[in-house]
Formats: C-alpha cells, sequence, structure tokens
C-alpha cells in the first residue's frame, strides 16, 4: 500500500460526473413524464437541462489536466478497449457531454437562440451555415431525454465500474460499488435541483417540490440500503475485504465516512426531507416546504455525495492485497 | 487471433474507433528500432578494494552503465551497487572541477579556482619551503590504496621524505601481521569448499569481499555448508547464518582458546599435519588448558555447550572447516593477539593449503617499468614504527601513533601534509586530534575527486580525474583466484583534471624531480603488460581487460622443500620472534574492560551501499542510505526514555555529536553502533553535509600493541535524549 | 508479433540468497534511466522474532509480467500491451498518463515517471534481452539471487530448478498468474 495516485482532481473529477448524469436523469424524467402532451415539470427539466453540461464539462477538464500529457487526451478516442472501463467511460463521457449540450441547446428560449448567435464571433469558420443550426429543437425535447438515459445512467454507473473493476483494490472490489455512484449520482442531481428550484425567483410550487422530494428520499433510501449490503457482506467475505472495510470500520477513514458521509450526507438530509414530507407520510396537514430546510437538507446531499467519492477514492488506494 | 483485435471487430457496432484502431495494431507490431550492441570498454572499478572488471558503456560521449565483466574470476561477473553507481561519481555537478587554492581560512570553504600551474607552484613552493626549514623528513605523505597510489608515494620518497604513511594501519594491519607471523603470509579463504565456516565480525554479505562474499552464500545456501556467526548486532550475515550468537564485545579470543582447548583435550588435532609443519604444538596444548569452554561462557557470554560442539563439529570438518580471518581488524588493543589466536585454530585443523580450507595467495606476473631509484631517505621516520613496532609493516607506518607523533612535534617536527584519495577527517578517530594537526601545519595539499571533509581543510586541492577517465597502472589482485587487472580510460576527463601521475610531474618539475617522472602511464603499462601469462599482453588486457587463473592451486606449498617465511621455516604456532620483541608467544586472554554505568561500547561495521565514508553523496546510493542513525539496544532506549528518531546526544572523551536514535532489538544492550560517512562538513557534498553525524569526531585514540593497527571499538560513549 | 516467437520470459528469484545489497536497484538505475525516489524493482525486507531468534528476510521484486496483466486490461489506449514473449510494456508514445494501471497493479509495479511524463515499470531490460544478454539486475547480482531465461525452451536451465525446488508465487489470488517465482 503506497502513496494515494488518484487524489482530489480525481474525487472532484467522479464527484461532478455523477452531478451531470444525475442532474440530466433528473430533468430528462421530467420530460419524459408528460401531462397533456408536455413535460409535467418543465422548470424542473429546464433549471436540468441548462444546468447539466456544466459539472461534467469541468469534471473532464479537470481529468484532462491531470493526465501524465493531457494535450495526449485525444488518444482516448482512436480505440475502443471494451476490457478497459476507462476506455468505455471515455466514450461514454464523450456522447453524455455532447448530448447535454444538445439537450441544454434545445432547451433555450428563442430569446436566448438569438443572444447566443448574436455572440458567436463572426470569424468562426462556417459562419455561413450557422443559421442552419439557429432551429428550434424544442421537439425533440423528449426524445433527447430518451436518447439521454442510457448514457446519464451510464456515466453514473461507469465511474463505479472504473473502481470495482480493479482487482487489487479490495476496497473496490465489489459489484455493489457501480450500484452506489449510481445512486448517489442520482440523489445528489436531485438535490441541486432541489437547490435550484428553491433560489429561483417566485412562488415556490409545491407539486415540484413534492415530486423532487419523493424521488430524493427514495434515492437516498436506495442508497442507504445498498451501502448496508456493502458493509455487511464485506464484513462476512474474504480476510482481503474485510481488512479493507477495516479502513471504515477502526482505520483512519472511520469518522470520515460514518459522520460526514452516512451522519450527514445521507441519515440527516433523509430526517430533513422524512420530516418535511410528514404531511404526505402521516395522510393528513398540509405540504409545506420552508427554503432552509430544503437549502440544508440539498446541500448535506451535494457533500454527503462528495465525501462518499473521496473516502472510495483515497480508502481504495490505501487498501492491497496479501 | 488476438483476443483484442477480435473483440474491437465485433464490439461497439462498427465504431469508427475500430477501424482506426486495426493499423494501430499492426502499427505496434513493429518493432521500436534496433539498439546497437553496446560497446563496453573494459576498465577496472575502483570505489572499493575488490577491483572488480568492469565493462563501460559509452552512449553519444557519456558513460552510460557499468556491466559486470565475466572474465574477472575473482569478481564472478557481478558488480555491487557502488560499483554500478560510479558514473554518478563522474558527472556530480560538486565534483571537483579544477585546481583550487584557498581563499579564507581553513575549513571556512572560500576557494579560488586557478589553473595547474598557479596550484602546482603554489603546493611546490610550501613543500620547498618546508624542506628548507625543516628538511624533506618535515613534510608527510598520506594515502589509500589505488592504482595510482604508486605515483604519490613515489613523489614523497623522491622528495627524500620518510613519512609514507598509508591506511592498513587504519584498517588490516593486524590481522595481516598476526597471520604473517603465523605462515609467513597471509592466506585467503576458500569458501568455495568450505563445509564449516565460523566468521566473527566479518560482516560478509554488508561488507562485501570478493569472491568471499558470494561464494560464502552460494556455500551457505547451496552446498549447505554451516555457518557460525558471531556479532554483537544482528547484521544481514547474522540473518543468514546457521548459528548466531550474540558474542559480548572483545572476548572473541576467549571463544577461539576455548575451541582449541577442546580440540586438542579431545584429541581432534590433525597430528600429521602439525607434526610435519608446525612448531609449538607443546606449548600451545599447556597453553590451553586454562581456557576451558565453562570459562569462556563466562567471558562471552555464548553457552558452554554450544561453545563445546561447535569446537567438535569444527574439527570434525577437518580441512574444509575454517575460522576466517576477517579483513578490517582495527577492533581491539589486543586484535593481534586474536587473530594469531584464530591462525592457531586454523592450524590444529590442518585446513592449510587445502580444499576449502586456508590457501596461500598466488600472484600473476607482470613486468615492472623501471624508473630512475632515488637515495633511501636520510632521516628516519616519524612514527619510530621500527622502534615501537618492529614487527610491523614499515613501509605503511601506523597512523595513530604517527599523530601523536606530530601533535607533540617529536621526534622533529613535520610541517606540510599531502593526502592523496584519503579523508583522515573521517578515517581517523578523533576528529579533534586530525583538526589539530592540520591546525600545526604550514602547508596541507590534498589530491581528490570529490571535496571530502580533509579537502575542505586544505590549502590546495587537486581534482584527479575520475577512474573511468584515466589509464592507470595494470594491477595484480592475489587469491585463491588470482587476477591481474587493467584500467583504461573510457572517457577523456571531463572537466580540468589531472590524473595522480601527471599531479606528480607537475610537482616534480617544480622540485627537480623530474628525472624521477620522466614517462607516460602508457609505457608504464607496456611495461607491465609485456610479462602477464598471455599473449600479446597489452592487446589482451585492452582487449578484455582482465587476465585471471579460474582453476585454484591446492597443496603447493605442502612439500619437503617448501619452506615457510618464518624464523623456523616452519608454520609457527609459538612464536619466537614474539617472544624477542617482548610480546606474548602464545595469545593470551585479558577480559576487555567493560563501559562504566550509562555508557556504551562504540562498535563500529559497514554497509553494501557505501564503501567507508566516502560514497553516501551518491545520489543512487544515497536514496538507500539517507542518514545514519544510533543503533540502540531496545530496552536500553525504552529505560532512557529514548524512541526511534528521538534526537541523542552521544559523547566520549574525544567528543560529542548529535544523532537520530534507532531502539532496535539487532544489538546488545552494552553497545552501540554507527555508520561512517555522515555528518559531513564539507558544503560541496550536499546530500550528506551535516546530515547525521559522524563517528571519527567521538572515536578515541587507541591501538593494537604489536601491530599498531588503530583499535576502534574501544571507546565508551555516554547518550542521553537531546 | 511473430518476431518474438514462442518464447515465455519469467525469472526465478532465490531470495535465501539475497543480502539486500542494492545491486540489482541501482544497476536497473543506471540501465533504464529510472528517476530519484521511484523505482523499477525493490527489495522486500521482512524482520521478524525476538531477541536472540531475530529474523530477517530478502524478497526482490518488480513487474511480474503476469501471463493475464490486469494493467494491460485496464489500459484505455492500449499503450500497456504484452509481448508474445510474456514481457510487459508500456508504449511511450501512447501513454496519456491517466495512471489507472498503477492503481490496477496488485503489487505496485508501476510509477509515473515525472521526466517523461508517462507510466514506467520494469521491462526484463527487453532491449538487453532482445540483444541476447540478461536483465541488468540478474546480471549484476553478487549473490546469484535471480535465473531468467524462456521457459518455453525445453533445454533452459529454468525447469531443472522449478522440478527441483519448491516455489511461490506472490498474491496468486487475482488469478494474474505472475511470473517470477520465488524458489523456497
Amino acid at each position: 500500500m503506497h502513496e494515494p495516485v488518484w487524489e482530489f482532481l480525481i474525487v472532484n473529477y467522479l464527484f461532478l460526473g455523477g452531478l451531470s448524469a444525475g442532474i440530466f436523469f433528473v430533468s430528462a424524467f421530467c420530460t419524459w413524464l408528460q401531462t397533456e402532451g408536455r413535460p409535467a415539470y418543465p422548470r424542473i427539466a429546464r433549471a436540468g437541462a441548462l444546468l447539466a453540461p456544466w459539472p461534467v464539462s469541468l469534471g473532464s477538464l479537470l481529468l484532462v489536466f491531470d493526465l501524465g500529457k493531457w494535450w495526449r487526451f485525444w488518444k482516448l478516442f482512436v480505440v475502443f478497449r471494451w476490457e478497459s472501463p476507462m476506455s468505455i467511460g471515455s466514450w461514454l463521457l464523450l456522447v453524455f457531454t455532447g448530448i447535454t449540450l444538445v439537450n441544454l441547446y434545445a432547451w433555450l428560449t428563442e430569446e436566448e437562440r438569438n443572444r447566443l448567435f448574436a455572440i458567436l464571433p463572426a470569424k468562426l469558420p462556417f459562419r455561413q451555415r450557422l443559421p442552419d443550426l439557429h432551429t428550434d429543437l424544442g421537439a425533440w425535447k423528449r426524445n433527447l431525454a430518451m436518447l439521454g438515459f442510457p448514457f446519464a445512467i451510464g456515466v453514473g454507473i461507469y465511474t463505479g465500474v472504473l473502481l470495482g473493476a480493479v482487482q487489487a483494490r479490495p476496497f473496490w472490489n465489489t459489484n455493489l460499488v457501480a450500484q452506489l455512484f449510481l445512486f448517489s449520482a442520482l440523489s445528489t442531481g436531485t438535490a441541486a435541483l432541489i437547490l435550484v428550484r428553491s433560489l429561483a425567483k417566485g412562488p415556490k410550487d409545491l407539486a415540484e417540490f413534492k415530486f423532487l422530494y419523493t424521488l430524493d428520499i427514495c434515492l437516498i433510501t436506495l442508497e442507504f440500503f445498498i451501502v448496508l449490503p456493502y458493509l455487511i457482506h464485506g464484513q462476512l467475505s474474504v480476510l482481503a475485504v474485510r481488512e479493507a472495510l477495516g479502513l471504515i470500520l477502526g482505520g483512519p477513514f472511520t469518522l470520515t465516512f460514518w459522520v460526514l458521509f452516512m451522519g450527514t450526507g445521507l441519515l440527516l438530509p433523509l430526517a430533513i426531507e422524512l420530516w418535511e414530507f410528514r404531511p404526505v407520510l402521516l395522510g393528513r396537514g398540509a405540504l409545506h416546504i420552508s427554503q432552509n430546510l430544503a437549502l440544508a437538507a440539498a446541500g448535506l446531499v451535494i457533500f454527503g455525495g462528495y465525501v462518499l467519492r473521496y473516502v472510495f477514492v483515497f480508502a481504495g488506494q490505501a487498501s492491497g492485497l496479501r | 487471433m488476438d483476443r483484442r483485435l477480435f473483440m474491437q471487430m465485433v464490439g461497439a457496432g462498427g465504431l469508427a474507433a475500430s477501424s482506426i484502431a486495426c493499423p494501430k495494431f499492426f502499427g505496434r507490431a513493429k518493432a521500436a528500432p534496433e539498439l546497437p550492441a553496446p560497446l563496453g570498454v573494459p576498465t577496472t572499478c575502483e570505489l572499493c578494494p575488490n577491483k572488480c572488471s568492469v565493462l563501460a558503456v559509452v552512449r553519444k560521449g557519456r558513460i552510460h552503465k557499468l556491466n559486470p565483466n565475466p572474465e574477472n574470476p575473482k569478481s564472478r561477473g557481478m558488480l555491487c551497487a557502488r560499483g554500478n553507481a560510479a558514473i554518478q561519481q563522474v558527472y556530480d555537478p560538486d565534483r571537483l572541477k579544477q585546481p583550487l587554492i584557498r581563499a579564507g581560512a581553513r575549513g571556512e570553504g572560500k576557494w579560488k579556482p586557478v589553473s595547474w600551474d598557479e596550484a602546482f607552484d603554489f603546493a611546490a613552493g610550501k613543500l620547498a619551503a618546508t624542506k628548507e626549514k625543516y628538511g624533506p623528513q618535515g613534510t608527510l605523505w598520506s594515502s589509500t590504496e589505488g592504482f595510482q597510489e604508486v605515483f604519490f608515494k613515489n613523489l614523497g620518497m623522491s622528495f627524500g621524505s620518510p613519512n609514507i604513511l598509508r591506511h592498513p594501519s587504519l584498517c588490516l594491519a593486524s590481522v595481516n601481521l598476526a597471520y604473517s607471523m603465523t605462515f609467513g603470509t597471509v592466506p585467503s579463504f576458500d569458501l568455495l569448499n568450505s563445509k564449516y565456516v565460523i566468521m566473527a565480525g566479518a560482516n560478509r554479505f554488508e561488507s562485501i569481499i570478493t569472491p568471499d562474499t558470494m561464494d560464502l552464500i552460494g556455500g551457505v545456501m547451496e552446498r549447505k555448508a554451516k555457518f557460525v556467526y558471531l556479532d554483537p548486532r544482528f547484521t544481514v550475515t547474522a540473518s543468514k547464518a546457521d548459528e548466531w550468537y550474540p558474542i559480548k564485545p572483545g572476548t572473541d579470543m576467549a571463544f577461539i582458546l576455548a575451541m582449541i582447548h577442546v580440540i586438542i583435550a579431545e584429541d581432534r588435532c590433525d597430528k600429521t599435519f602439525l607434526d610435519q609443519w608446525t612448531l609449538g604444538f607443546d606449548q600451545l596444548a599447556a597453553h590451553v588448558v586454562p581456557y576451558t569452554p565453562e570459562w569462556a561462557a563466562a567471558e562471552t557470554g555464548i553457552p558452554a555447550k554450544e561453545i563445546l560442539r561447535i569446537a567438535r563439529e569444527f574439527a570434525d570438518a577437518g580441512h574444509r572447516a575454517v575460522f576466517y580471518a576477517g579483513r578490517r581488524s582495527s577492533w581491539y588493543q589486543n586484535d593481534f593477539q586474536m587473530r594469531r589466536a584464530q591462525a592457531i585454530l586454523n592450524t590444529l585443523v590442518g585446513n592449510w593449503d587445502r580444499e576449502g580450507g586456508m590457501v596461500p595467495n598466488r600472484k600473476i606476473e607482470k613486468g615492472e617499468f623501471m624508473f630512475l631509484p632515488w637515495d633511501d631517505p636520510a632521516a628516519p621516520r616519524v612514527d619510530e614504527v621500527g622502534k615501537n613496532f618492529p614487527l610491523t609493516s614499515a613501509k605503511d607506518g601506523v597512523y595513530l601513533p604517527l599523530r601523536e607523533n606530530v601533535l607533540k612535534g617529536e621526534p622533529y617536527p613535520v610541517k606540510a601534509w599531502m593526502i592523496y584519495k584519503q579523508d583522515p577527517m573521517n578515517a581517523v578517530p578523533d576528529q579533534g586530534k586530525t583538526l589539530k594537526m592540520i591546525e600545526g601545519m604550514d602547508f596541507v595539499g590534498v589530491v581528490d575527486i570529490a571535496m571530502s571533509d580533509t579537502a575542505w581543510y586544505a590549502d590546495v586541492v587537486f581534482p584527479e580525474s575520475h577512474y573511468l577517465e584515466r589509464t592507470d597502472p595494470i594491477e595484480v589482485m592475489p587469491g585463491i583466484w588470482p587476477a591481474a587487472v587493467l584500467r583504461q580510460q573510457v572517457v577523456k576527463p571531463i572537466h580540468d583534471t589531472k590524473p595522480m601521475l601527471e599531479i606528480a610531474q607537475g610537482l616534480a618539475k617544480r622540485l627537480g624531480l623530474s628525472d624521477f617522472f620522466d614517462y607516460t602511464i602508457d609505457q608504464w603499462v607496456a611495461a607491465e603488460a609485456k610479462d602477464l601469462p598471455v599473449e600479446n599482453g597489452l592487446e589482451h588486457m585492452k582487449k578484455h581487460g582482465v587476465v585471471g587463473f579460474s582453476e585454484p592451486k591446492y597443496g603447493t606449498t605442502r612439500n619437503a622443500v617448501f619452506r615457510f617465511v618464518t624464523k623456523s621455516g616452519k608454520i609457527e604456532i609459538f612464536s619466537e620472534r614474539l617472544a624477542e620483541a617482548g610480546h606474548d608467544p602464545l595469545p593470551v586472554y585479558a577480559s576487555p574492560a567493560q563501559p562504566p554505568q550509562g555508557k556504551f561500547r562504540m562498535i563500529l561495521g559497514r554497509k553494501a551501499t557505501m564503501t567507508h565514508a566516502a560514497l553516501a553523496n551518491l545520489p543512487w546510493l544515497h536514496e538507500h542510505n539517507p542518514e545514519n542513525d544510533l543503533w540502540i539496544n531496545a530496552d536500553e532506549a525504552a529505560r532512557m526514555g529514548i524512541r526511534t528518531g528521538d534526537l541523542v546526544q552521544v559523547t566520549s572523551t574525544a567528543g560529542t555529536v548529535k544523532i537520530k536514535a534507532r531502539a532496535t532489538e539487532e544489538i546488545r544492550s552494552d553497545c552501540v553502533f554507527m555508520l561512517h560517512g555522515f555528518g559531513k562538513k564539507s558544503k560541496w557534498l550536499r546530500s550528506v553535509y551535516n546530515v547525521g553525524a559522524a563517528d571519527s569526531i567521538l572515536l578515541e585514540t587507541a591501538w593494537d600493541k604489536v601491530s599498531g593497527n588503530a583499535a576502534m571499538h574501544e571507546t565508551f560513549v555516554h547518550v542521553v535524549k537531546v | 508479433m511473430a518476431k518474438t516467437g514462442n518464447k515465455r520470459y519469467v525469472m526465478l528469484l532465490d531470495s535465501r540468497k539475497c543480502i539486500d545489497c542494492k545491486a540489482c536497484v541501482v544497476a536497473c538505475k543506471a540501465e533504464n534511466d529510472v528517476p530519484l525516489g521511484v523505482f523499477r524493482n525493490w527489495i522486500n525486507a521482512e524482520r521478524s522474532g525476538a531477541f536472540p531468534r531475530l529474523r530477517a528476510s530478502f524478497d526482490p521484486e518488480q513487474c511480474h509480467h503476469c501471463e493475464n496483466p490486469s494493467c494491460v486490461r485496464v489500459c484505455p489506449t492500449g499503450a500497456s500491451f504484452q509481448r508474445a514473449d510474456g514481457i510487459v510494456l508500456v508504449t511511450e508514445a501512447d501513454c496519456i498518463g491517466c495512471k489507472y494501471c498503477m492503481i490496477a497493479c496488485p503489487y505496485g509495479a508501476r510509477f509515473f515517471n515525472e521526466e517523461t511524463r508517462v507510466v514506467d515499470k520494469c521491462t526484463f531490460c527487453a532491449h538487453r534481452v532482445d540483444r541476447g544478454e540478461t536483465p541488468a539486475c540478474v546480471e549484476t547480482c553478487p549473490s546469484r539471487v535471480r535465473t531468467f531465461g524462456d521457459l518455453a525452451d525445453p533445454k533452459s536451465p529454468l525447469h531443472a530448478l522449478l522440478e527441483s525446488r519448491r516455489y511461490r508465487i506472490l498474491r496468486p489470488q487475482t488469478g494474474n498468474g505472475p511470473q517470477l517465482y520465488y524458489l523456497l
């Protein structure tokens, strides 16, 4: 067990990639769910569409600059090596990012599109062809959502597969890691949208929040029920895995994992959201969504998602085989 | 079909990538451009006394790698870590690049780079002035073994000084003298064929000697020789031994005498051999009566029944049993007598000149370059070696007694000191005294390749060309598998440096001694190569670098005609010459002094990645040994509240140092240990400047009575947490 | 690929004989221009026991040039590859320095070379082997710990050693099939 090779840049990328995947997923879900032929939660969908490309783009940029020779990143895209999770992931990322950008464009209003084309520099090649691109893709929103679903899931899952495929790191080498990262991605994405919608001007749409909270509660609960088997089954597994888990069961990452992730990252926001959801659960009383509690819960989920990536990246590299 | 190619074609539904991947795949099949076969220039390593043969690979004018030359039977086709690291000495950015004259005070580190002419004029002027005032005997010429050392010594001798001082009295003078007095020569040990080996303190797996180190590992591990090792420390050698005993320091002689006692008492000697070839058995038998295993157990801390058993096993192995002599024997004040006891023990089992035993060295004939001889010096040596140590080698001198005399100014003043390839500040015990000696000099001149601590305190520093940059005289390495080796230039000197011969010539010119150095190195080498036991000697040596004998010869001395080079002509168990000189003719044991309460005996030792004080600065070696520390027994450390990594103050009557501690079970509770070669004062040895501590500051001045060899394990130190 | 023929290069290590002298480490540094602070090969030193029954053992290690190298599997650009003779190499020109292979290696045999800015490791001195020489570490060892050879060659001295001595491999549980054999 030596010094970690992947450090905070990778943690950031895994987090940001997952975040975009989750944001896009929720946005696409809100688009795909239709009432009267229109997206069921258009404001959530649009907020998500506008937001989705940026975390993953930033994350990818960080990723590229973390490379030993960053200018060689293009070499990832002249081969496809199905045995390498990183190769699959790079392609997934490329396509996914592309879809989120097109999707963003599809959700722009006409005014926004005009402004966009106004600021594009006149010296761009094919400037004369740009008007052809200046189209309203609004009709394509649902198709884009459906096209993007598998790629969003793919991005959410593959970050887990990247780690899970490494036999040499028993902390990672379980098929639950992919699920864990996926659900963490989805719940942080949901939380991000809760955050955005809470901060949006204007009156709050209770139906939106009911939808987002329901989603988030389900996702966090599912996440919890993935972490639990990861721990239990791990403790019943071979010595190498038990020793690896020791890192969070008494070892140097224990407090971070249990207090910062499980505590403030999972259970506390879940409790807050359940508390807000009392009326729905108990079947009586009116639903109120406090902005402060919404921000708090969402912020904690996002924070928890980051801590999860941090613990996994660093503890994983501290684990090994004997 | 390659799995990768198959999958690329099948998977990803015709992604463009797969079609791009195909040419990439085939593209990679083209091999990397062929590298040319290395041109290895055969030469000889200089980083330690073993002088292994190497093949130097040069790429684009830069030495890239030193490969072992398998043709040398002594080095057995290997090259150790230090040998491999020699390249870094050549390209060391802090290396001496041109002559320097001191600009500030001694040791201040202010240097003026000067031309060779200026340096020669300056040094010659000082030497001449010293000669004028004090006679040529007022100059001291000290050096350590090396192929160009002969030119340095010749310069001193032709200058007329009797004071030629070398390193043996800091190292192996006592063991060599002990074996010489017994056998008339110093033999080597045929570890390749031994069946029972006892080594005391000779840490062969960290202190590499060829071929002993390799043959011992082969013996112990492959040929299942039994290996018993005595050492107050658990060294690497201890970890490989069949039996390791943490013997009480200074009691080896007791162990050996008890073994002799048992072997004689139980009639396990090789009587035939003893009758035919030796003298003094009866006196020995009487002498060892009191030295029982029980007595020895009390002295050494080794249980009597083990001593008894080992003695029996040793004798049973007959001529394939050896008690290894060791090499660096600068341990105790009774070291000579202890090695004598060893020699006598070896004699009893008749292992002389037999397979698996002690074998007299064979030499290889070589020619001699005839240079103009000079007159013998008029004055006697300042160390009065003939008077005080009449038995020891006069031509090497006795270092510590010499220093005492020089400090006293007796029997006459010595005011100029020329030093070649030696770092007395670190190599000689009691650095404080060495500094005083330097202070008392009107002139100190150093020839070296890097700025050693001694060079740092000199008045003028002459940069010698590195061994890879020069051609040297042919050297014969005697042994059971002797080799004659050539050192030839691999690259031209990359800085303004000169080989010692040219430095000698430069000084000689100004001292009127040119006639004695009126030749080139090539002429010298050619003369030596002429008489080598191989056709076209010079051509052979230039092409192969070495000529050696790989078939050992046993029993060449076991014939009626052979006369041992001793007074009696036989192997002298009992030595009349010793008695005449006022020493014990048979080894007499005296219990060593024990460190008083609260103090520890300081012991020394080596490591395979360093050569004495010199190499700790080389990056490839330094990264394995960044700093030295003080080994202290774990229980003692706990008692004093010292943990590994804590800084401790170590003090002796000679000086005091601060060093990090290492609490370990691998050393006895009555001793402490530290490695050599750290705590340097020279800023041009940047990795070890002020890092760790210098043991020479602590070591007190003591020497073996008979040989004058330094006794470096006689210092007691006080240790306290800082 | 055919030019490397039907060979299988492996190394046998008789670590009983290893004295931790670091000759192999320094020789490798010199031969392969390895930067300071990182190593293509190293010695695992283990100390155990209690005074006076102390024990120390030394096991050299480097890339195991596995049968099923995980490092080759996970490489996204294919820079990490294995020759037909078993030697695992990195094509410097194709390596982007993502370091995934470093993490995937169960032995920690790979490192990031700050000078070339790609991933680096023991190459069994392929450039020497292709010339008919042995790796630098094998050639230089004072104790003759290392035996290098072609396991596919029925005349190789490796077979006699593997048949007469017991041996072990490190971390077999991955199924990578490491090709450094530690003679017991």
